[in-house]
């Protein structure tokens, strides 16, 4: 039997009440490719809420206060910490995954967004999660990343190094591509970090009429709102097609068909949308401040690095738009980039119980 | 409505709690509610975790999400239901319940063997006592435990029963040649002492259990006193079974065995009834007693392997009363109104 088979495996990671994201589908992936592999797994999601700001040290508190180092009398081999504060639940062989930090106390603390740093006491819980992360990440016998620009965020503002291990989309094995049709694609759920209101900026500076098809669910509809009103206000509603919430099976679709993909968010962690344009075979537009998907985009090879202004985002977008053989071109290479990359699960669970 | 239930448990093991669970947050879906199900791990050893468990509890704020309301969360196990929410039903499926009436108790007491067992008991007592109170609305899941409830924290409950998983599913067939006895196989449940009654019988009576064993060695127990009790030509050992063909051995058993040891509620005898079969139980097992009336629906014999022998020899030998008072607990159960819409209804009010 080869070494490490059969382990009991717990995923800690939290989970914000009738929320569901891309977290959640990393951890529920994750459950899956460790059952695959022969060993048991199950995912514990702890409860977070993040306001007012003592909260997050309540709940700091209360997942160092959860045991998980057996059950009944019988060892948990492992326990792999996802999500800020689950990662923090101690034990004694843990491995921690980073998916992100609590963002809002350091990278995005200066973010118009950011509403920790309203607060009276968000200095001080600022400074009590700098120290829990600082002081509890390095009791893990390994740190993992989910992206470099995770693993570089980490080393910025806790000094501490973890490696960057990518993991596939779900369903990656059903992407497929087909010839180019007249739009470029955004799929992201609608929000102001993803930057919907960019593009839409963008769309009417373009010297040729590209279209754009969007997809994603709004969480609030004040940001669906402001979308509508940026169409109307440019006159570009024709050249847009607003979806809304659509299946797997039509993202995959409209994906395949797509002339290029559009992924300009702010800092993204990692980003699934940049793996699935790659998985099928389309050239992606992002910006010199999107984070993790400048891991994968190669300028003029798999796609356009922009700079975060409409004017900038327009010239992209007629880039693609006017030269479809070269933007086939650099779906292809986007492709072949996936697969020399190795991005799969069996090497997730082999890094991870390493 | 959103609706958060919440519960506690222990990783990899899944049990009736667990089953019922996500049993309850499917009727809340089928009633049109928007309901997830929020597990919290729990480890009762040694005992000073047990408090880390509870202060871990009340300091999760379940009030609301992204801003927006919860409207009401369901609390069912120790220490989950402690989680503190202003709209907070609890639906206690037990208590902690080695601090109370398992405290010394010969097959399952463990926190009295450690120094700290009597101070961590009064913690888990006074947690009850103080904050079970807080909750808008709180029933049992039997009239057992809300017994328990009343008696060690001088709370007084109402309960409120649920129906066994796929309820409709069940149906009756023949009278066969054999007792049922469906269950895990552990001390509280006692099997041996099924085992034991079998050698005293007069009649030559047959008992089909069926279930895993939580461990080797209880297992290994029974295989023994089989062996040496001479009984096994009288016992068939299934083993893990179907849920189907669990429903097919009740429907066709001549009647069901179920002496736990104060068992909390039981499915088993809520499956035996809609299956129109008889229960035999003990005076001594909890839930079961709040179903089978005596000599009408089952019959309640003492917890000795004697008094239990005569129970099986009375239905192997009186078989016309036997299917007659399987039909009576059929329509008890009828007459109990145990439905899903009505354990909805009462949680949300």
């Amino acid at each position: 039997m080869p070494k490490n088979h059969g382990l009991r495996i717990l995923i800690a990671t939290v989970r914000v009440p009738f929320v569901n994201g891309g977290a959640e589908i990393h951890a529920e992936g994750l459950c899956r490719a460790l059952r695959e592999a022969g060993h048991r797994a199950e995912i514990i999601a702890i409860p977070f809420k993040w306001y007012p700001p003592e909260r997050i040290v309540d709940h700091i508190l209360a997942c160092r206060l959860l045991d998980l180092s057996e059950t009944v009398g019988v060892a948990v081999d492992r326990l792999i910490g996802l999500k800020f504060p689950a990662y923090l639940i101690p034990h004694p062989r843990k491995v921690i995954w980073l998916l992100h930090q609590h963002r809002q106390a350091y990278d995005l603390w200066q973010h118009p967004l950011n509403d920790l740093n309203r607060y009276p006491n968000g200095d001080d819980v600022r400074a009590a999660i700098h120290r829990a992360d600082c002081e509890l990440i390095p009791q893990a016998r390994r740190v993992f990343a989910n992206s470099r620009n995770v693993a570089g965020r980490l080393e910025r503002f806790c000094g501490l190094l973890a490696t960057p291990l990518y993991h596939p989309p779900r369903d990656a094995a059903l992407f497929h591509s087909r010839p180019a049709e007249d739009f470029l694609y955004f799929p992201s759920r609608i929000n102001p970090l993803k930057r919907q209101d960019l593009v839409l900026e963008a769309l009417p500076k373009t010297r040729l009429p590209v279209k754009i098809c969007f997809s994603g669910s709004a969480e609030e509809a004040a940001v669906e709102n402001k979308c509508m009103a940026l169409m109307r206000k440019h006159g570009c509603a024709d050249r847009v097609q607003w979806l809304g919430p659509v299946s797997e099976e039509k993202k995959r679709d409209l994906y395949a068909r797509s002339l290029g993909v559009l992924f300009p968010p702010i800092d993204e962690d990692y980003g699934y949308v940049t793996l699935e344009a790659m998985l099928a075979q389309k050239p992606v537009i992002t910006c010199a401040d999107s984070g993790g998907p400048l891991e994968f985009v190669i300028e003029h090879q798999t796609g356009i690095v922009a700079e975060p202004t409409p004017e900038a985002l327009a010239a992209a977008m007629d880039n693609l738009w006017e030269d479809r053989e070269r933007a086939r071109r650099w779906g292809e290479a986007g492709r072949q980039r996936y697969d020399d990359l190795g991005i799969d699960w069996s090497h997730v669970v082999e890094k991870l119980l390493a | 409505m959103k609706v958060l239930v919440v519960t506690s448990g222990v990783p990899f093991i899944r049990g009736g709690a667990e089953i019922l669970a996500e049993n309850l947050c499917q009727a809340l879906s089928s009633a049109g509610h928007a309901a997830e199900l929020i597990f919290i791990p729990f480890k009762h050893y040694p005992p000073s975790r047990i408090p880390d468990h509870i202060l871990a509890c009340r300091l999760l704020d379940l009030t609301e999400s992204c801003g927006v309301r919860i409207d009401r969360m369901i609390g069912l196990k120790f220490p989950a239901y402690l989680i503190p929410h202003p709209n907070k039903a609890i639906w206690l499926l037990h208590q902690h319940r080695t601090a109370y009436e398992l405290w010394d108790h010969p097959i399952a007491e463990d926190l009295i063997h450690y120094p700290d067992g009597p101070v961590v008991r009064e913690a888990i007592r006074q947690a009850d006592r103080e904050l079970i109170p807080e909750a808008k609305t709180v029933y049992a899941q039997c009239r057992n435990v809300a017994d328990r409830l009343r008696r060690f924290c001088g709370i007084t409950v109402e309960s409120l029963y649920s129906p066994p998983a796929d309820a409709s599913l069940f149906h009756s067939g023949s009278s066969g040649d054999y007792f049922f006895f469906p269950s895990r196989v552990t001390g509280v449940k006692r099997q041996l002492l099924v085992i034991e009654a079998l050698a005293r019988c007069q009649e030559r009576t047959m008992v089909r259990f069926a279930g895993e064993a939580d461990s080797p060695r209880e297992l290994a127990a029974c295989v023994e006193a089989i062996r040496q009790l001479k009984v096994e030509d009288r016992v068939e050992w299934l083993g893990w079974i179907s849920e189907e063909q669990k429903r097919e051995l009740y429907a066709n058993c001549l009647g069901v065995v179920f002496p736990p040891a104060d068992e909390d509620y039981g499915y088993i005898t809520l499956e035996a009834m809609l299956s129109s079969k008889p229960v035999i139980t003990c005076s001594d097992s909890g839930g079961p007693l709040e179903f089978v009336v005596d000599r009408q629906t089952g019959l309640v014999a003492d917890p000795t392997p004697e008094s239990l022998a005569r129970a099986l020899d009375t239905l192997w030998a009186g078989r016309r009363g036997a299917v007659a008072m399987g039909q009576a607990g059929r329509a008890r159960y009828a007459d109990l109104k145990i439905s899903w819409d009505n354990v909805v209804e009462k949680l949300l009010c």
